[in-house]
């Protein structure tokens, strides 16, 4: 029952601030309230019940929660995302910060939706109710060209989707699985003939790699990261939109090993182009959100290499990266925010020589730029490297153009932080706020507890990987123990070790 | 052949029709004497109640002792047929909700009005009972008539004039072909009653296929003109546009509830039995209304003529679950209630923000209603996204219900093709909202309160909201309804 009031939290609190009206006191007391509470039930995830009624009967929907696995991990990162993100919405927006939180509240209903759901209706639900409120907060509080974002966004969101959905209608009565449950798919999907099974995952997989994103379809992020409003919190609910790359891992992957197998060598250029393609047009951004949009491009890229390198020890490592990706990309949102506060511009050419006013902010922003960039002892570093290392494994030339990306991403990053904090002080600015340091603290713990103690997050990742590294597993039979769990093990302990040697 | 012995008459089983006519009768009368149209609005509704009551009394009967019928099997009251009576009864009392002071504000408050409504929605239930090809041919004319005067409501004006002209010309047209193919569906077989023509046509040795199927494809072509199924649908912009909004909501939601009730009925009894091309045919002009509806309500600025072709897109989502025969029966009649629902309410709110002349209904009304009136703004995001198929609201699960039907009887190909024109569909739907909420106004429209639509349009929103959270109740009271045709 924890899963079902991490999803009914948040969306009553959402309305309760709806009707409340747009008081800024109501949106912190609320916002924060909700968050608060929602990041305490997350704690109790592992192991509690899951939930699983009947939705339409006679035709195979039910309501199936099941906190396990990897959706807990996100759960549980999102979760404290939120906090911070809530906070500072409820702070820094003018007009109507009620409504902001108050979407912002059901984006996280969604995506805890999304993470818990184990029917594939149910996944789908969510999964399509959680583009509303982005599209309203992007619509009502973004920027100048808004409207062009709004319809772009939804353009490649809603067709992307739609096409999923006629694979999502289609796979039940093709295999005769008994219902839409993962357990019940996962017992019928493997017998599809292969041709079906690759035509499925092909409506899957296009759904999912707009959400992913993957070049060529990536182009809606940008814009979406560009038009949201200043304060960054919108990004970072969109940062936390991590559905492509789920979806890949807990849904279209162990349903169908064939799709995959014939299907993913196809994804996996993909996702090097995209990992390379992000890394290098960040190096050449001087807009300071358009850089954060296509340096998470790029780091979507290597979630995606891990992905579909199909190798257990990559397929953990990303999405360790995606649940490392939300505290990282979300504090470097947070923090444009702040910048953007002082400045009024996200253009870094007006920047410079921020250190010397406010030298706490600098720090902080190193700090989250480092794990950024994936620097070894923090949140992102275990998840790049595992995602490489289990691609290298089959295709070690993909896996070693993939990784220039990292070397770009520390140009980018040093440029950032120079652009920005060094070189010759334009004007003088505040120091931090005490508030814009509650902001922050959480998601440096975070960050820290990641990159020091992975293996705790690894090995729940690892339950459902080994769904798609061993497909003939089933649900509900215990994994066999395979060979790389052994690797992985050498390579989750590389991770941790790494910490004391590097910095 | 097999007429019973003395002719049946079973009173109870079309008690709802009854109720509503006799309603009908005493609100003509009631005019005479008051001349103001509340009062005759609230008989209407008592009538749509008691009607309702009835049918749920029916309801719960058939479904435990099987489907009842009257007249031999030309009248049914099986639990489809009951179920559509339901929808019909529900567009029917929230038309005449949204109606009062849009009349009384268009000056148009003429008490006649009300029994006209009831008239109409009699025939349509008529209509979804029927059990033969007169029966439905009277239900088609019981319900046709009233709509056709309704739509030239708003006299001295062309386009209303011409709404009803075209309408009835149109409609008389499509009669004359409905007529036609029964006659030649009786020539083929003998009969007019859907379980003799069926038991006809799969009796070995039966010698007059083709001449039964072109019967088929006639009456076919006849329902699709009252469902707007294309290219049978080229009146509906036009009469939909003239029409007043009020008689408009009636006739997108009652009337193509009842074709499709009929149309639904034939489909998974009588047709599978003739030759295929003729499911094929019906196949090509379900995915032709999808492409056209939503093509043309793409290229549309005003919002009633979008919701116009709307309908018409929806007229192919339902064709979709049409052809997957008796397995797609759930899923029309899942399909009209929450597109009833959704499609009441999103007329209703265009309804408050047009003039009362009916024009003024572009985008640019709905601009900053998100602030202005961010209740009625609230509702028509939801009647927009519920329209364009958004989970988790009704109209998302009545697109999951007919795109499944259409996979499973093997139409994938068209399924693609619904799914496609849906994203198209999104756009203009979508439109509506981004005007609501990311536009500031230019100027101040005329702001249209009256409680008795705001009612309507909370039934509606509530039901849209609760029909999607919670589909299972409402599909799972069809669980029974396995058996179509009622066996003597």
């Amino acid at each position: 029952m924890i899963s079902l009031f991490v999803i009914v939290v948040p969306a009553v609190f959402a309305a309760v601030l709806a009707l409340a009206g747009g008081r800024r006191s109501a949106a912190v007391f609320f916002g924060l309230g909700s968050t608060l509470i929602t990041f305490v039930l997350t704690w109790f995830l592992p192991g509690s019940a899951g939930l699983s009624v009947p939705w339409i009967p006679g035709f195979g929907v039910t309501f199936t929660l099941e906190p396990t696995g990897a959706g807990v991990v996100l759960t549980l990162m999102a979760a404290l995302t939120m906090i911070p993100t809530v906070l500072m919405a409820a702070r820094r927006v003018e007009r109507d910060p009620g409504a902001f939180v108050a979407l912002l509240l059901l984006m996280q209903a969604g995506l805890g939706g999304i993470f818990l759901a184990r029917d594939l209706v149910a996944f789908y639900v969510f999964w399509e109710i959680t583009l509303i409120p982005s599209m309203l907060l992007l619509g009502t509080f973004g920027r100048e060209k808004r409207r062009a974002a709004v319809l772009k966004y939804l353009v490649y969101a809603i067709g992307g989707s739609f096409l999923m959905l006629i694979s999502i209608l289609a796979i039940k009565p093709l295999s005769g699985a008994a219902s839409y449950r993962f357990a019940d798919l996962m017992a019928a999907t493997h017998n599809l003939p292969g041709a079906t099974q690759v035509w499925l995952f092909v409506g899957l997989a296009i759904g999912m790699s707009v959400k992913l994103p993957l070049w060529p379809l990536h182009s809606w992020l940008i814009d979406f990261n560009e038009q949201n409003h200043p304060s960054g919190a919108a990004d970072v609910a969109g940062t936390l939109y991590k559905v492509g790359g789920f979806g890949f891992f807990a849904w279209a992957m162990p349903l169908l090993p064939v799709g995959v197998e014939r299907v993913g060598p196809v994804l996996l250029v993909l996702a090097v182009v995209t990992a390379l393609y992000g890394a290098l047009a960040a190096a050449a951004q001087t807009h300071m959100k358009r850089l954060l949009a296509y340096a998470s491009l790029s780091h979507m890229g290597i979630v995606g290499v891990g992905i579909f390198g199909l190798h257990l020890a990559g397929l953990n490592g990303a999405i360790f990266l995606l649940a490392a990706q939300m505290l990282s990309t979300g504090a470097m949102f947070l923090i444009s925010g702040m910048l953007f506060e002082r400045r009024r511009s996200f253009d870094l050419d007006r920047y410079g020589g921020l250190a010397a006013s406010a030298p706490a902010l600098a720090g902080l922003s190193l700090f989250v730029l480092f794990t950024f960039i994936g620097v070894p002892g923090l949140a992102n570093f275990p998840g790049e490297f595992l995602s490489l290392l289990g691609a290298y494994q089959h295709h070690p030339w993909l896996a070693a153009a993939a990784t220039l990306s990292v070397i770009a991403a520390g140009v980018y990053g040093v440029n950032f932080y120079q652009r920005l904090y060094q070189g010759e002080q334009r004007e003088a600015t505040h120091e931090i706020g005490s508030i814009e340091a509650f902001a922050l603290i959480p998601l440096i713990a975070g960050i820290l507890w990641l990159g020091l103690v992975p293996a705790t997050q690894l090995d729940k990742i690892q339950q459902q990987s080994q769904l798609i590294a061993t497909p003939s597993a089933t649900a509900q039979a215990p994994a066999p123990p395979v060979p790389l769990t052994a690797a992985v093990d050498g390579v989750n302990a590389t991770a941790v070790q790494a910490l004391g040697g590097s910095r | 052949m097999s007429f019973p012995p003395v002719i049946d008459v079973h009173w109870a089983n079309f008690a709802p029709e009854i109720a509503l006519l006799i309603t009908a009768a005493i609100t003509t009368l009631f005019a005479l004497f008051q001349r103001d149209g509340r009062s005759s609005a609230w008989l209407a509704l008592v009538g749509a109640v008691v009607a309702g009551a009835l049918n749920v009394n029916l309801f719960v009967l058939h479904r435990t002792s099987g489907p009842g019928s009257s007249f031999g099997l030309r009248f049914l009251a099986d639990t489809p047929g009951l179920a559509f009576n339901f929808v019909i009864l529900l567009g029917t009392a929230l038309a005449v909700l949204i109606s009062y002071d849009y009349l009384k504000r268009s000056g148009l408050d003429q008490p006649e009005y009300y029994p006209l409504i009831l008239y109409s929605a009699t025939g349509a239930m008529i209509m979804a009972g029927a059990g033969d090809l007169i029966t439905l041919l009277l239900g088609l004319e019981i319900m046709s008539l009233p709509v056709y005067v309704l739509s030239a409501w708003r006299q001295g004006a062309r386009q209303s004039e011409e709404a009803g002209m075209k309408y009835f010309l149109l409609g008389a047209f499509g009669s004359a072909i409905l007529v036609y193919g029964a006659a030649l569906t009786y020539g083929a077989t003998g009969s007019f009653v859907y379980a003799d023509i069926v038991a006809a046509l799969s009796a070995s040795g039966f010698s007059a296929p083709l001449l039964a199927t072109l019967g088929g494809a006639l009456v076919l072509s006849g329902l699709a003109f009252k469902a707007a199924i294309a290219p049978f649908h080229q009146w509906a912009p036009d009469v939909y546009t003239g029409a007043p909004t009020s008689v408009t909501t009636f006739m997108s939601v009652v009337v193509k509830t009842a074709a499709f009730a009929a149309l639904i009925r034939i489909a998974a009894t009588v047709y599978p039995n003739m030759e295929p091309w003729l499911m094929t045919t019906l196949a090509v002009l379900v995915g032709l209304t999808l492409v056209v509806g939503n093509l043309a309500a793409l290229l549309q600025t005003g919002v009633k003529r979008m919701l116009a072709y709307s309908a018409v897109a929806h007229a192919g989502y339902l064709g979709l679950a049409v052809l997957a025969g008796p397995a797609g029966l759930r899923a029309v009649v899942w399909y009209v209630a929450a597109y009833t629902l959704m499609n009441v309410g999103a007329f209703a709110v265009l309804m408050q923000v047009s003039d009362s002349n009916d024009r003024g209904d572009d985008l640019e009304r709905f601009a900053g209603l998100g602030r202005r009136r961010p209740a009625l703004a609230f509702a028509m995001t939801l009647f927009m996204l519920s329209l364009g198929g958004i989970p988790p609201l009704a109209g998302f699960m009545g697109k999951i219900l007919v795109f499944q039907a259409a996979i499973a009887s093997g139409y994938v190909a068209l399924a693609v093709v619904g799914i496609l024109t849906s994203v198209v569909a999104l756009v203009y739907y979508f439109r509506v909202i981004t005007y609501m909420y990311f536009r500031e106004p230019e100027y101040e429209p005329p702001q249209n309160r009256s409680s008795m639509a705001a009612f309507a349009i909370g039934v509606a929103a509530l039901g849209t909201v609760l029909l999607g959270l919670f589909p299972g109740w409402w599909y799972g009271l069809m669980n029974t309804s396995q058996q179509f045709l009622a066996k003597m």
